[in-house]
């Protein structure tokens, strides 16, 4: 199995798509901290300062760690490596369980660049605004859960791929779903009650500060932060699952 | 021992490097791909894997090597399926397409990955590169290859592991006559080298010139397998060329030999038996120029065995073999 990760890693490495992902990651997050801090009004007091949205920002660049995740399978599919990869390891559901230590391996420094950009430009921007600095409102575990939901999401990513196996399928329904589709389900009556069971809902309410999960209306069933990110690792599992049985299962011809 | 038990105690050590493909049977939809297809490739045998398009191979070839599952049947490598062999690439070396590379890789990295998915040194990507020709490329990405590089990557992957047995599937598709003539001392390296190795190919000659044995296939069955010595048994004939042939034909036809005249006006006989001729040919005043035995031709007896395959192809019809079958031309028979 290690030499497996080893071989899935080196995979990764080996093109310049991680390089990309990585200024795409720093770029969000940059972004999204910036909006966030900079846009706090001057006169606004410290107490009214939400410090918990500052410091767990960095989760906006999960979308990049989900295409990241796509890529892992659907790209072997493309480029016909599948071949190659199952002929040195014909264990198909060990391949799957490889990558996705692998995924979750290179998701790790991503997540921690992540937290460290938003932490930095966050620091610098309320200092220039005057603002102090506070860890205050639960802030040190939502940053926890943050780093945590975008290994998760890269395993996501993986198992979404593994399901569609087209690369560019892939990538489109990954980000309509978490960009558009998730957005519709939460507004649409009978779904928003069961909302934070579906995968992004589960991801809003792992990174939301607690069972209120941001302020959603009370028809819908609220879940604790925790439970939502277990919903979300069961989901990832059963994408993974159900995209290895019906992805690798099949003849590669 | 059956194929089955075999697998249930583990593999023999008379097993080592012998491939057994037993009653494999491949459907796609209502198209049998492969029909309960049987043969034995011996340990340290180079063997042909024969067949027109659409005949089967690579579909055998997958299922061989596990990339596509059974619909009936087994085949073993070292009397174990291909998944259950516990180091792959130090047991099998397969090159299946010469396209099997992500185009942003270089030859080195392509390699590289895969020798530490088999826990080899990283060195060992340069040591095969080396040997197929390819170092001075090694940095370059494959999606600037050319068909000929392609083909030399994939075969330099299949020596990773340094393994007893290797699997080739049309490794001189694509390749010019300096890459075909590379192939052909390729293949006598590995054979030189004790390995067993099954290899498919159009390219008949340069299977017949270091291939021991060949599978014929053609619609998905077998149609012939054995030593070359075994295949060319029964299609041996004797060429006999003279100024006046007349009184021999008719000696021919009283002895039951069959044959066909040659546009050359020189005879070609359904017979190993020269002296039989010779004494023919002697008793009937006839003078000889020439009297010998046709030599073997894999891409005749191929053409001779899958014939028809190629019937509802219109174009793109086989190249004619140089010795055509009796009667397959005008001139008449014997």
């Amino acid at each position: 199995m290690i030499n497996l990760i080893k071989s899935e890693v080196l995979k990764i490495r080996s093109t310049q798509v991680w390089f990309w992902m990585f200024v795409l990651v720093v770029a969000i997050t940059t972004a999204a901290t910036l909006g966030t801090t900079l846009t706090i009004d001057s006169s606004t007091a410290t107490a009214g300062i939400n410090y918990f949205s500052i410091w767990t920002n960095f989760g906006t660049a999960g979308v990049a760690l989900v295409v990241l995740g796509i890529l892992g399978l659907t790209t072997e599919f493309r480029h016909k490596t599948i071949t190659p990869t199952l002929l040195a390891n014909p264990g198909r559901w060990q391949l799957l369980i490889g990558k996705a230590l692998a995924f979750v391996l290179f998701a790790i420094p991503y997540g921690l660049v992540c937290l460290v950009v938003n932490l930095v430009v966050a620091v610098i921007c309320l200092h220039a605004k005057g603002f102090p600095v506070q860890f205050s409102d639960g802030s040190g575990a939502g940053m926890v859960r943050n780093f945590i939901a975008l290994i998760l999401l890269a395993f996501f990513g993986l198992g979404l791929g593994a399901l569609i196996r087209n690369q560019a399928a892939g990538m489109v329904v990954g980000i309509v779903y978490l960009s558009v589709l998730n957005i519709f389900f939460a507004g649409i009556p009978w779904i928003r009650r069961v909302y934070l069971f579906e995968p992004a809902g589960a991801l809003n309410a792992f990174t939301s500060r607690d069972r209120n999960n941001y302020g959603l209306p009370h028809d819908v069933v609220h879940v604790s932060p925790w439970a939502g990110g277990v919903i979300l690792l069961v989901w990832c599992l059963v994408l993974l699952v159900a995209g290895g049985y019906l992805s690798l299962n099949r003849d590669i011809s | 021992m059956t194929v089955s038990n075999q697998m249930a105690t583990g593999p023999r050590s008379s097993d080592h490097g012998r491939i057994v493909v037993d009653h494999l049977t491949k459907t796609f939809g209502q198209q049998r791909a492969v029909d309960d297809l049987s043969f034995t490739v011996e340990p340290g045998s180079v063997t042909g894997f024969l067949g027109p398009n659409g005949a089967g191979k690579t579909t055998t070839l997958r299922m061989l090597l596990g990339l596509i599952s059974p619909t009936a049947g087994t085949a073993t490598i070292n009397g174990q399926r291909y998944a259950q062999l516990a180091e792959p690439m130090k047991t099998v070396g397969a090159a299946l397409e010469a396209s099997s590379f992500h185009p942003a890789h270089t030859g080195l990295q392509h390699l590289r990955i895969y020798c530490a998915a088999a826990g080899l040194p990283a060195r060992r990507a340069d040591e095969v590169l080396e040997l197929v020709g390819l170092s001075a490329d090694a940095k370059k990405k494959t999606k600037g290859y050319s068909m000929g590089m392609r083909q030399r990557l994939g075969l330099a992957a299949t020596l990773l592991g340094d393994p007893p047995v290797l699997i080739l599937d049309e490794p001189a598709n694509g390749l010019d006559p300096e890459g075909i003539r590379w192939l052909r001392g390729f293949f006598r390296h590995l054979a030189g080298e004790g390995r067993t190795v099954l290899v498919s190919s159009h390219q008949l000659s340069e299977v017949q010139e270091v291939a021991d044995r060949a599978v014929i296939l053609n619609r998905g069955r077998l149609v012939k397998a054995g030593t070359l010595a075994e295949l060319s048994a029964g299609t041996t004939h004797a060429i006999v060329r003279g100024p006046a042939l007349a009184p021999l034909v008719t000696a021919l036809q009283q002895a039951g030999l069959a044959g066909n005249t040659e546009p050359d006006g020189s005879l070609r006989v359904q017979t190993e038996d020269l002296a039989q001729i010779g004494h023919l040919a002697f008793a009937n005043q006839v003078e000889l120029h020439e009297l010998r035995l046709e030599e073997f031709n894999l891409e005749q007896l191929f053409f001779t065995l899958t014939e028809g395959a190629y019937q509802a192809q219109g174009f793109d019809q086989p190249p004619p073999p140089q010795h055509q079958p009796a009667g397959a031309h005008g001139t008449g028979a014997l």
